[in-house]
């Protein structure tokens, strides 16, 4: 089993910070113009909603892992539910890489796996180095194509 | 090969004309309208405009309505079906036999008496009909649809030819000898254009059905009767009098304002009784228009299905693109031993269902069973249960859910003075049945070609799912399942009833029963694919078999 690129950690706890940022800017609004909000509030909302950020983005990092097997790809994942799932290699359509602005900056990519199962089946595989995304595209592809007998659609 | 470019029906360029002619003339009223409101623009001055625009935008659309008419046209070429349209932005679409998934036909009453049809092309991809050819003559729709199926099974000869031999052995491993006999005839009947009557919906069935189906989608109705042909005056706002009347007799308020809580509720209680029996006669009502005559039938490798009183529904269903086949009842069904059975494809209804299409929408359930057989070769299953704990999980999970209630009810009468609140602790009386009546409604069969899985208590559905349909395989645990060790097994399909309907589910089995199955249905999957060796022969049903 492979383990994610320990920099994903970094990018998950920033997308908690935009959040918990979020939050505290909407409570400052309310603060302004709706109702009292006293600042310790905010400031307390705030930093537990990084706390559980980072929380969070650890333990998702400790469970998250993946492997090529002989016939499927197999992923493990989920803090509050945990989720193993295997996609054969007959059923991939296509495999994406793609990297949003915080995960370019951060040096991450992720590998997007489509099956023509139900719309929120498609696999994603995050914190990859852009390296081993594209080999890991490239394997699943060959895999894929070596294994095609029907598409099962 | 050559291939003959068509046109639509004649008829349906002079409708879209008349329409677009009608759209065209309809919008400088809109634009004037919006521009003497806003703009302030003198009121002579838009009818003089009027007089000038209008026309000249009905010419318009009636032009560009032809235009459409003109520019619109479709092929069907020997490996694809081609359709060619728009007037400004151009679009040539082509559609290879092999992807298309099933190929309905629609009439309303007014095509049919004017002898049109619409015909809508499915294929996997994306969520809508891929080729709508709106309105065709109702034979060439026919033409169509069978042109369709031979040259589909054409390009499957011509591309299985080699594999042919290989295909008719794994068959033999399906099921017994009677589901080899129709692959052999399958190669005879790719010819043969004689249909095969499989089933056929008689009158009681058809009551049965109305009578039990009920569906919620109909809750519009009563709504719209009362907004469309009651006065508005009449009632006290949005209830009209006549629930008023009937809540009176049995000590409603005499109208909503300064009337006591338990008045009040009695009131509520009376308008929504009377809204669901109108609910359910619009369902069974619309249960009868849509299914009246139905009748399912083969043709080669194909199902045929037709109903409808009023609209007509018809269509074909290639048996290879099934994913999976799910039966369905409810308790009222259960209770007088009837069921329904559902074809699923990756395909999109024509009404916006999702891929399934109803194959027999009600017989006894020794019937459907039987029906089942004959379709996919499973046997009659024997089902194994959820994991005793799963019980345990939902009786705390329904008794949260009660206490949540009554709390509510409390917390009402702090508010409103309502008295007798504690009346709603019967719902916890109700959490222990309920847990039980969902724990034995989970069940799940491990056969030699199919995975069934059963789950639900008011809409219970039993899918089966061969192993090589099979997308992905997901065990999921919350963290409440992973204290009690149980596990979800989610076998995914390219089914697209997931996207209305939840994926099918095995619930709260033992963590090591669900890796084990996890596993056994990826090896199975690979064992099915090595077996077909590429051959898309997929489900048979064969005229012998004939519940």
């Amino acid at each position: 089993m492979e383990a994610l690129h320990p920099r994903i950690r970094l990018f998950w706890i920033a997308k908690g910070a935009i959040g918990a940022i979020a939050l505290g800017v909407v409570l400052a609004a309310v603060d302004q113009w709706v109702t009292d909000v006293p600042t310790a509030a905010i400031a307390a909302v705030v930093l537990l909603g990084l706390g559980l950020g980072i929380a969070y983005a650890v333990q998702l990092y400790r469970v998250w892992q993946y492997e090529v097997q002989s016939d499927a790809l197999y992923l493990e994942r989920g803090v509050l539910t945990f989720v193993e799932t295997s996609v054969p290699f007959v059923r991939v359509q296509h495999v994406d890489t793609q990297f949003g602005p915080i995960e370019r900056a951060l040096g991450l990519s992720s590998v997007v796996v489509y099956t023509a199962g139900s719309r929120n089946a498609d696999v994603r595989i995050p914190g990859l180095t852009p390296d081993r995304a594209r080999d890991l595209q490239d394997t699943l592809r060959k895999l894929a194509v070596e294994s095609e007998a029907d598409d099962g659609v | 090969m050559a291939s003959e470019t068509n046109r639509l029906h004649p008829l349906s360029g002079a409708m879209m004309a008349l329409r677009r002619g009608f759209t065209g003339f309809s919008i400088p009223f809109f634009l004037t309208g919006v521009g003497s409101g806003i703009l302030g623009i003198d009121a002579d001055l838009t009818i003089d405009l009027l007089f000038v625009l209008s026309p000249l935008g009905f010419v318009v659309g009636v032009g560009y309505g032809l235009a459409y008419y003109y520019r619109f046209t479709y092929a069907l070429t020997a490996d694809t079906f081609d359709v060619t349209s728009g007037v400004l932005s151009r679009r040539a679409r082509e559609i290879p036999y092999r992807r298309v998934q099933n190929v309905d036909v629609s009439q309303g009453i007014v095509q049919r008496l004017l002898g049109l049809a619409v015909v809508s092309i499915e294929t996997a991809g994306g969520g809508s009909t891929e080729a709508t050819l709106r309105f065709v003559g109702s034979d060439e729709a026919d033409r169509i649809r069978s042109e369709i199926r031979r040259r589909t099974a054409a390009v499957d000869d011509a591309s299985d030819a080699t594999e042919r031999s290989a295909a008719t052995d794994s068959l033999s491993e399906t099921a017994d000898e009677d589901v080899v006999e129709p692959q052999r005839d399958n190669d005879a009947a790719r010819g043969d254009r004689s249909t095969t009557l499989l089933f056929e919906l008689e009158v009681g069935e058809l009551l049965v059905y109305a009578a039990t189906a009920f569906r919620w989608g109909a809750a519009v109705f009563p709504i719209l009767l009362v907004t469309l042909f009651l006065d508005p005056d009449s009632g006290a706002g949005f209830l009209p009098d006549f629930v008023f009347e009937t809540a009176r007799s049995v000590g409603g308020p005499e109208s909503i304002d300064g009337a006591p809580v338990d008045a009040l509720l009695i009131l509520a209680a009376v308008a929504a009784l009377q809204w669901f029996v109108a609910t359910y006669v619009a369902s069974a009502l619309y249960t009868i228009v849509n299914y009246y005559g139905f009748q399912l039938g083969r043709q080669g490798n194909d199902l045929l299905y037709e109903r409808g009183l009023l609209q007509r529904y018809s269509g074909s269903i290639p048996t290879d693109k099934i994913q999976s086949v799910t039966i369905t009842d409810n308790p009222l069904q259960r209770l007088v031993g009837y069921a329904g059975l559902w074809i699923e494809t990756a395909g999109y209804g024509p009404e916006s269902t999702g891929g399934n299409q109803s194959a027999v929408p009600m017989a006894a359930e020794s019937r459907i069973y039987r029906f089942a057989t004959a379709l996919t070769g499973v046997d009659r299953p024997d089902f194994r249960g959820a994991s005793p704990l799963a019980r345990r999980r939902y009786l705390v999970r329904y008794s949260l859910l009660a206490v949540g209630v009554v709390a509510l009810a409390f917390g009402a009468s702090r508010v409103t003075g309502l008295e007798r609140w504690y009346l709603a602790a019967v719902v916890v009386a109700a959490a222990p049945l309920a847990a039980h009546l969902k724990y034995v409604n989970i069940g799940y069969h491990v056969g030699d070609d199919h995975i069934v899985i059963r789950r639900g208590f008011w809409r219970r559905r039993t899918t089966v799912i061969p192993y090589y349909r099979v997308q992905t395989l997901s065990t999921r645990r919350s963290i409440f399942q992973r204290r009690l060790g149980l596990a979800s097994l989610v076998v995914d399909t390219a089914s697209s009833q997931t996207f209305t309907w939840s994926e099918p589910t095995i619930e709260d089995i033992d963590l090591e029963t669900a890796r084990t199955l996890h596993e056994t249905c990826g090896e199975r999957l690979q064992t099915a694919l090595r077996e077909r060796a590429g051959d898309d022969v997929g489900l048979s049903v064969e005229p012998g078999n004939r519940p």
